[in-house]
């Protein structure tokens, strides 16, 4: 809960020091300790460590020198974005040396012919996304952080979003990289032609939360912009009723650009915040937007409309402009910001049930919420199962704390049990390093550790993130422990 | 060109965990290399092994596990073949969007570990797009998953991506958990002749800012598209080169794609287009999609290029006489060499240039079918790039004993 005090026995000697700031400049560097509480969790706040410095390369040499000499000195490194991620992927154990690759955002190249376009790792998503408007293309992994996150970050944790629904994920979009391996070689995997002979080493990649090394450059698909919209609001007076429209546009074989959920508790603090004019007495609203030919969205919109009249919907409403649509979008994509009016801290937990399991794990939500007397309020990417219960609390309170680490618990290992996961766009960090072994055998998780120890065989880079092992030398076995979190609390 | 046909294998599991129990027995024992098999439709594809080991077929092992056609899913074990799949899945009008040549031998489990795709991965993806899970067992007879049943998931290592193209040296897939897609109302193909290769170029441009969205964008040269009329049963005409332009959806906006192509395409050429028949367009995917297996010539190749680097290789391919089918708007392109390439020598001076041509653009050449005797020659994945090292990581973290259709891949692990 509160900042560690830097380890008596930290490597960063005097020494080591002077070399971090030769190689990245006296303006690139930070080791004071008020500095340094900005970079002691990313939007996981429930677990805090400081780093014991943070440097801003600005190329790919430099991180190259940094993680040689991390190397040299046995110490401890951790890649970071924005810090957006949520599940504490850029929580630096251990302390060490954080490289943060904010300062590396440029967009190196764009093909629209070939339909790629090659970035830095800090560049922020929306940016590549807005530098090709006008151009006819956009790069379709959206997050709801877009405005913040990095593309570095999205490949390290695999992000989604809500269009991510009819479009994939982070992975379905990157066609290459390169790597900073956590011994210092640098390789480029893939690249802008599709079917690399051999192993799909960007496939394995993305996703790896930062435990294969640090990506430093990274070629992305170009995705063709839809030439039409139609955004539509169905408004529901049953969260049931809610959740099995979903269940049933999906049955129906339908894939939208995006179809989102948002309960009352959230459309209130959205309400409050956007002034959009949602009905407050609404128990959810679905936010469904179709895209494509605008031959063809029309036909689609109506068969989604007569679902959602059928399923009990009190009222669908269609965005009639695009001004009109991209405030609906900015109340959902910023629905998180907006929360802050509802309590002083939140955690967003992030599990995925088979899509037609929808209404059952919202109802077990509701019964974790009264059982731990914690409030908690929804909105997420319905149409993938991705589900996002927000639990309020005040992180003052210990109890507070101890009875929203159980619910969310709770909440994921009935995802587990209805067939899901544990993270659909999150990842694992080390949030939910203790729900590994309910998800994965001994043996997965084993051939996993396998792999990583591969690539990260000194187990430096990242240290103890993603598996429950102790991330050395590939003799260890599989601890039931929960290091980061325990390490907070 | 042998096959290994189901009956004469060694070993044909029914179970996962009787071919984990298996491979287990085989790594504290005997430690044979182990051949997994599917349909045998890709044998030919890889360095052949110079050490006898014994042959697991997974034909047997081709139950359905789960479908929630509602949820949009379907697992199944690896040996169901495609056709068996589709068929299963077209009752709840969904499918597996890739076209697989052989589809009635083809294993799904085939097709993880080969990659194999077709015409349609512009618009509607490859494996690495479909696959949301799987089971696999690896040398030591260990059962294993990664992803899961749902259709989003970053619950640790994506293992299924590593073993999608991996030729079955990392692990032997058992069961696989994919992504469907529902069958569109409509298909439709525009067949446009080129009196030269190099027309398709401006037309290729065009697309790019295209008001439609092709789910297939092919270039067939003369003999290519020869093999696919002639393979259609439709008596399309034929040229010096065809582009094939295909698009799906439902029938009112199929019809306006096809129109709205037809028109663009006559902005910056003047011949005939073809909008092909409702009836005959099934016909025309699946000579398409059997191109990669339409002719017995002596070598067959997938080249993997820039889009915009498409036209000039396939020029350069059908000078030395090669039949091609270009997945224009991917870059992705097969080609068989012509019959006269008799010997290594004369398909090294066709595969040589054209290969180089390939990697000038950071692509890439595989030879996908040849006599096992010139594949060193040949050189069947081409350069070796420092990636090549990390590839060889996995296969020494996950196969150390190299017990896994040794030298297939690396031809030398």
């Amino acid at each position: 809960m509160h900042p560690s005090t830097t380890p008596a026995d930290s490597k960063i000697t005097p020494q080591v020091l002077a070399r971090l700031v030769e190689i990245v400049g006296v303006g690139g560097i930070l080791s004071a300790r008020e500095e340094l509480v900005v970079y002691e969790c990313d939007g996981y706040t429930i677990e805090k460590n400081t780093p014991d410095v943070v440097v801003f390369p600005i190329s790919t040499a430099q991180v190259v020198e940094i993680v040689k000499l991390c190397n040299q000195h046995q110490i401890p490194f951790v890649p970071r974005g924005a810090g957006t991620s949520l599940a504490g992927g850029c929580l630096p154990i251990g302390g060490g040396v954080m490289i943060a690759l904010t300062r590396m955002k440029k967009i190196l190249e764009v093909n629209l012919r070939d339909r790629y376009a090659v970035v830095e790792p800090g560049l922020v998503n929306v940016h590549l996304t807005n530098h090709l408007k006008g151009t006819g293309y956009h790069y379709a992994p959206d997050p709801s952080s877009q405005g913040a996150c990095t593309i570095g970050g999205n490949f390290a944790t695999n992000s989604g979003g809500p269009h991510t629904l009819k479009y994939g994920v982070t992975v379905n979009h990157v066609l290459g990289a390169e790597m900073v391996l956590p011994d210092g070689r640098v390789v480029e995997i893939g690249g802008p032609c599709e079917d690399s002979p051999g192993y799909d080493l960007p496939g394995l990649f993305v996703g790896n939360e930062g435990t294969f090394g640090v990506c430093t450059r990274i070629t992305v698909r170009l995705t063709r912009d839809p030439a039409a919209y139609r955004t539509m609001l169905g408004i529901f007076n049953s969260i049931q009723d809610a959740t099995q429209t979903i269940s049933n546009i999906i049955g129906a074989g339908i894939v939208p650009a995006a179809l989102e959920l948002m309960d009352q508790g959230i459309i209130e603090a959205v309400e409050a915040a956007f002034h959009f004019g949602f009905p407050l007495d609404a128990a959810a609203v679905l936010l469904i937007e179709v895209d494509g030919l605008e031959v063809a969205v029309d036909d689609e919109a109506r068969q989604i409309i007569d679902i959602c009249n059928q399923t009990g919907a009190r009222e669908v409403r269609t965005a009639n402009s695009p001004k009109e649509r991209l405030l609906l979008w900015k109340c959902r994509k910023q629905a998180f910001g907006a929360i802050g009016r509802l309590s002083p801290s939140y955690c967003t937990q992030d599990g995925v049930v088979p899509r037609t399991k929808l209404p059952e794990i919202l109802a077990f939500i509701i019964a974790m919420s009264e059982k731990h007397a914690i409030r908690i309020v929804n909105v997420f990417h319905a149409g993938d199962g991705n589900i996002h219960p927000i639990l309020l609390f005040d992180e003052r309170d210990a109890d507070q704390v101890r009875r929203v680490l159980a619910a969310s618990d709770a909440i994921l290992e009935k995802c587990i049990e209805l067939g899901g996961s544990v993270t659909g766009e999150h990842g694992i960090g080390v949030e939910k390093i203790n729900l590994m072994n309910k998800l994965f055998s001994e043996i997965d998780l084993a051939v996993m550790a396998q792999v990583r120890d591969g690539y990260n065989p000194s187990g430096l880079c990242s240290p103890r993130k993603m598996l429950p092992t102790a991330g050395a030398c590939g003799m260890e076995h599989i601890e039931r422990s929960t290091p980061g979190r325990r390490a907070a609390l | 060109m042998s096959l290994a046909p189901a009956a004469e294998s060694d070993f044909q599991p029914s179970t996962q965990e009787e071919l984990s129990r298996w491979l287990a027995d085989n790594s504290t024992g005997p430690a044979r290399p182990v051949f997994a098999v599917g349909g045998g439709t890709s044998t030919q594809f890889g360095y052949p092994s110079t050490v006898a080991g014994q042959t697991v077929s997974t034909t047997r092992l081709d139950r359905v596990i789960d479908y929630p056609a509602r949820d949009m899913t379907v697992t199944v074990e690896a040996g169901i073949t495609i056709e068996r799949l589709q068929q299963l899945l077209a009752t709840e009008r969904q499918r597996l969007p890739i076209d697989i040549p052989e589809a009635d031998w083809a294993t799904l489990g085939g097709v993880l570990a080969t990659n194999a795709s077709g015409s349609r991965r512009l618009g509607l993806g490859t494996m690495r797009d479909a696959v949301i899970g799987l089971s696999a067992v690896d040398a030591e007879g260990r059962l294993f998953k990664s992803g899961g049943r749902v259709v989003k998931n970053v619950a640790g290592y994506d293992l299924c991506k590593m073993l999608i193209g991996s030729l079955g040296t990392l692990a032997v897939v058992s069961q696989i958990t994919l992504k469907l897609r529902p069958i569109p109302e409509r298909s439709a193909i525009l067949w446009v002749p080129l009196s030269a290769i190099g027309e398709a170029e401006p037309i290729l441009e065009r697309l790019t800012s295209s008001a439609t969205r092709p789910v297939a964008i092919d270039l067939l040269d003369r003999r290519g598209a020869e093999l696919v009329s002639a393979k259609s049963r439709l008596s399309l005409p034929v040229n010096a080169a065809v582009l094939v332009v295909g698009v799906e959806g439902g029938v009112r906006d199929t019809d306006w794609q096809l129109r709205t192509v037809q028109d663009e395409i006559r902005r910056v050429q003047s011949g005939e287009s073809h909008a092909v028949e409702a009836g005959e367009v099934d016909n025309l995917w699946s000579a398409l999609t059997e191109f990669p297996v339409a002719i017995e010539g002596p070598v067959t190749f997938k080249a993997s290029l820039l889009p915009s680097r498409t036209v000039a290789f396939v020029e350069q391919s059908a000078r030395f006489g090669c039949a091609i089918q270009a997945h224009a708007g991917s870059g992705i392109v097969t080609g068989h060499l012509p019959g006269s390439a008799e010997t290594v020598e004369s398909a090294q001076a066709i595969i040589r240039p054209v290969r180089q041509a390939a990697e000038a653009c950071g692509g890439s050449l595989v030879v996908m079918r040849c006599d096992d005797d010139w594949k060193a020659t040949l050189n069947v994945f081409g350069r070796s790039t420092p990636a090549t090292d990390l590839m060889r990581t996995l296969k020494t973290q996950l196969d150390p004993r190299g017990l896994l259709n040794p030298r297939r891949l690396f031809g030398d692990m």
